[in-house]
């Protein structure tokens, strides 16, 4: 008899368990119209099976999880972003077209005024323990509904006391007031639903409020009416409805707006001079930043990279401490220590400088941050790219006769920026994105007086990105935001196309 | 006597004019790479806990600043460590173990699509996930819709977020690390029986701890460090921020009022990862060493 191994029941209860779970999450998704999510869930469930079960094939046993992870939360945000782009997406445009406009007609109710307060009575049924509550209404004729479902009553059903109160309906006993109370939570829910779109709630324990929607909706030609001005509101392009003399409706949904949060960047000067800002700052910091951190980096490699000189081992150690302390608390503190007059820095050197408040000190500031936190990685690659220096070339320079300044800036330089060319590149990419040196230190400030409150002196992209779609001052606007990302997408994509370009070049000439 | 010769000798002439200069450049260099750490430390123990008073060397030292740190019930220091931990540690996790499945075939079979796998790992490389911050708030608030512990204000999809970019992040590391053990041993276990996987547990996992344990510490310090997708994600409610997160909101702001109890925060968190990092840059080096010999 063959054995059935534990690990072979465990590796069958894994899989299955797993590719049910993903199933049953599919069905979910389908059910709350999350479309792309349950087509990706009933396509990983059948991968997993292919893959697990049926395939004899290895490699993809072994790359399908983290294949899958990485489509969704990695490639699908980011192409997530460009659908989103082009919507109008934010506070207030979140709803689906119909979620709004039931927003809008619940919202709109008005009472509707009656020749005698409605009063009810509550009837519980028996085998159900449901709430109903009994009320007469305009006319004369009696009612019984709650929520779901309401029906007029015959006067057969009913019995009435001596005094004209409801005693019964269908044998079934009215609750005496004191027992109303135990059921005031299932009876403030209720909304029950007459005809001609009049609705009736409990105002309190006894008396029903008739309302009624301000708002009417007539679906075949999408237009809402106001039933007391006659005033017609049709959608607009913006996702909202609109009158025709342009008052508009909340909430509005989410609606396609094809381009306008890219052209809206360009037309809007209240939009176009911040951003533009913030583009030049992204890149010029970007550049400054990996040009001082490699310079500073090169020469503390050529003056330490001497060999008569001891405890360069110490130096090294002590150099490479910005690497080690997490760089949002090291950022946060040297915040604080940035602060004007009262901050350590300007106590020391006995000054009194806006460090964080004015423009160009705060850019001043953020560039010496940065320094701080990327001049260890330079220090370390310029270090390993001078001691890879094959020596025999210094030797021939020094038997021509070459002066140590010549065979500095024409052997060794160009040696150290071949080599590091590539990762210098890839540090430039990086530090387009360096979203904590920007946002934990000055948070992006200080701020413009002609962006809306949103854009400041030292913002990049990513930060500003992150204040329009989470810090908003105008309400959080996820549109826009992704439209920026977009931008930031090519911008990376571009420096790093230039970096693979340049690393294929140099791989060809070795 | 002595002196006399000495300072005449050659050397310290030599010394006086091609060393001295040197450490001098070293003590300032040195000076600007711990002074944020050392004002952090003796903001912590400055019992004033004012950034205005703050001397290098405090003038009245003691605890109060770590006490006020631990009692404070609005920021709750030690919730937001073991909220760090719990997904910096689970995601590190998956991190490396996602990665070294795929580096493990990407490193050891030959099949149709590797070439194209390898290069698109490379290319999503240059993304980073936080350039899609927006749609991810937006797809995980979809989540929580169905279903509510992959919602917002979770840890779960936080950790599989981070798990998202694993592919990314590791493998090419693990990759070359695993290209480096001489395949003959694989082949060795392969005639006497192994299959693809056991020679994964049973042979790979063993000979690369070291990697293992440097990817993972990579990791975990990375993480730890991520603070805006972890903000957007968690929120900014009191109990559900990490170390990062938290500490952020505790001072922003408010560096006249709460630098002590920050900086006490700060160095608390940094111990570790400091001690970490001394750690792990000695077995970066050797353990790179040592991998390729057990071989």
């Amino acid at each position: 008899m063959k054995k059935i191994s534990m690990s072979k029941i465990l590796r069958y209860l894994l899989t299955y368990g797993l590719i049910t779970l993903i199933l049953v999450m599919a069905t979910k998704f389908l059910q709350d119209r999350a479309w792309f999510l349950s087509v990706f869930f009933y396509l990983s469930a059948s991968l997993i099976f292919s893959t697990y079960v049926i395939s004899k094939k290895t490699p993809g046993k072994y790359l399908l999880p983290g294949v899958l992870l990485l489509c969704l939360f990695h490639i699908y945000p980011a192409f997530y972003s460009g659908a989103v782009a082009f919507t109008n997406d934010s506070n207030g445009h979140q709803l689906s077209k119909t979620q709004a406009i039931d927003a809008i007609l619940q919202d709109s109710k008005i009472p509707v005024q009656t020749e005698l307060p409605i009063n009810y009575q509550v009837v519980l049924k028996d085998s159900t323990r449901e709430v109903f509550l009994v009320f007469k209404y305009s006319d004369s004729s009696y009612w019984i509904g709650n929520s779901k479902s309401v029906v007029k009553l015959d006067q057969s059903q009913l019995k009435f006391s001596i005094n004209g109160q409801i005693q019964s309906v269908d044998g079934q006993k009215v609750l005496a007031s004191d027992q109303v109370e135990r059921y005031i939570n299932q009876i403030q829910n209720i909304t029950i639903k007459m005809a001609s779109e009049i609705t009736l709630q409990p105002i309190d324990l006894e008396t029903l409020e008739a309302s009624q929607p301000v708002f009417t909706y007539n679906a075949s030609v999408d237009q809402l009416t106001n039933v007391l001005s006659g005033e017609k509101y049709q959608p607009n392009d913006n996702g909202q409805m609109v009158s025709d003399s342009g008052e508009l409706l909340y909430p509005g949904w989410k609606a396609n707006i094809g381009w306008r949060n890219f052209t809206s960047v360009i037309t809007d000067k209240e939009m176009r001079t911040p951003l533009l800002a913030v583009l030049t700052w992204t890149i010029v910091n970007a550049f400054l930043i990996v040009t001082f951190g490699f310079l500073f980096g090169l020469v503390l490699a050529l003056i330490f990279n001497y060999k008569h000189m001891r405890s360069k081992r110490f130096y090294r150690t002590i150099f490479i401490i910005p690497l080690a302390i997490p760089s949002v608390l090291s950022i946060l503190v040297w915040s604080g220590l940035f602060t004007a007059e009262t901050g350590v820095i300007d106590r020391i050197f006995h000054i009194s400088t806006p460090w964080l408040t004015d423009p160009w000190w705060a850019r001043v500031a953020v560039l010496i941050v940065e320094l701080w936190s990327t001049f260890p990685y330079m220090f370390l690659i310029s270090t390993g790219a001078i001691q890879a220096i094959p020596s025999e070339i210094l030797e021939a320079a020094e038997i021509d006769g070459a002066s140590p300044t010549k065979t500095f800036t024409q052997i060794k330089l160009p040696l150290v920026v071949r080599t590091v060319a590539p990762l210098l590149i890839a540090s430039g990419a990086m530090a387009l994105n360096n979203f904590g040196a920007i946002y934990l230190l000055t948070g992006g400030g200080p701020t413009f007086s002609n962006s809306n409150g949103n854009a400041g002196a030292t913002d990049i992209l990513i930060s500003y990105t992150y204040k329009l779609a989470f810090n908003g001052q105008e309400g959080n606007n996820y549109g826009l935001a992704s439209a920026l990302s977009i931008l930031n997408f090519v911008l990376v994509g571009a420096i790093s196309l230039y970096g693979l370009r340049k690393m294929k070049t140099m791989e060809e000439i070795n | 006597m002595k002196i006399a010769l000495l300072l005449d000798s050659k050397k310290f002439k030599f010394w006086m004019r091609k060393v001295l200069w040197r450490h001098l450049v070293g003590f300032v260099v040195v000076a600007f790479s711990v002074f944020p750490l050392i004002w952090m430390i003796s903001g912590a123990f400055d019992v004033t806990g004012q950034i205005s008073t703050q001397m290098l060397i405090p003038t009245h030292k003691g605890l109060d600043n770590f006490a006020q740190l631990f009692s404070n019930s609005s920021k709750p220091f030690l919730i937001w460590a073991r909220n760090s931990m719990v997904v910096a540690i689970s995601a590190s996790a998956m991190q490396v173990g996602i990665g070294a499945l795929a580096a493990y075939t990407l490193s050891r079979h030959r099949f149709k699509g590797r070439k194209l796998t390898l290069s698109t790992i490379l290319i999503v490389q240059m993304f980073p996930q936080l350039l899609a911050a927006t749609s991810l708030f937006l797809i995980i608030n979809t989540f929580g819709k169905s279903f509510m512990f992959l919602g917002l204000g979770h840890q779960l999809p936080l950790i599989l977020v981070f798990g998202g970019s694993a592919l990314g992040v590791n493998t090419w590391m693990l990759k070359s690390f695993f290209d480096t053990l001489p395949t003959e041993i694989d082949e060795a276990a392969k005639i006497d029986g192994a299959d693809h996987f056991q020679i994964f547990r049973k042979i790979i996992v063993p000979l690369a701890t070291p990697i293992f344990v440097v990817t993972f510490l990579l990791s975990f310090i990375g993480i730890l460090n991520e603070y805006l997708i972890t903000s957007v994600i968690l929120g900014l409610d009191g109990n559900k921020m990490t170390v990062a997160v938290g500490l952020q909101q505790f001072i922003y702001g408010q560096y006249g009022k709460n630098w002590g109890p920050f900086t006490a925060g700060a160095l608390l968190a940094t111990i570790p990862v400091l001690t970490l990092f001394i750690f792990l840059q000695k077995h970066l080096v050797s353990g790179l060493v040592s991998g390729s010999t057990k071989g």
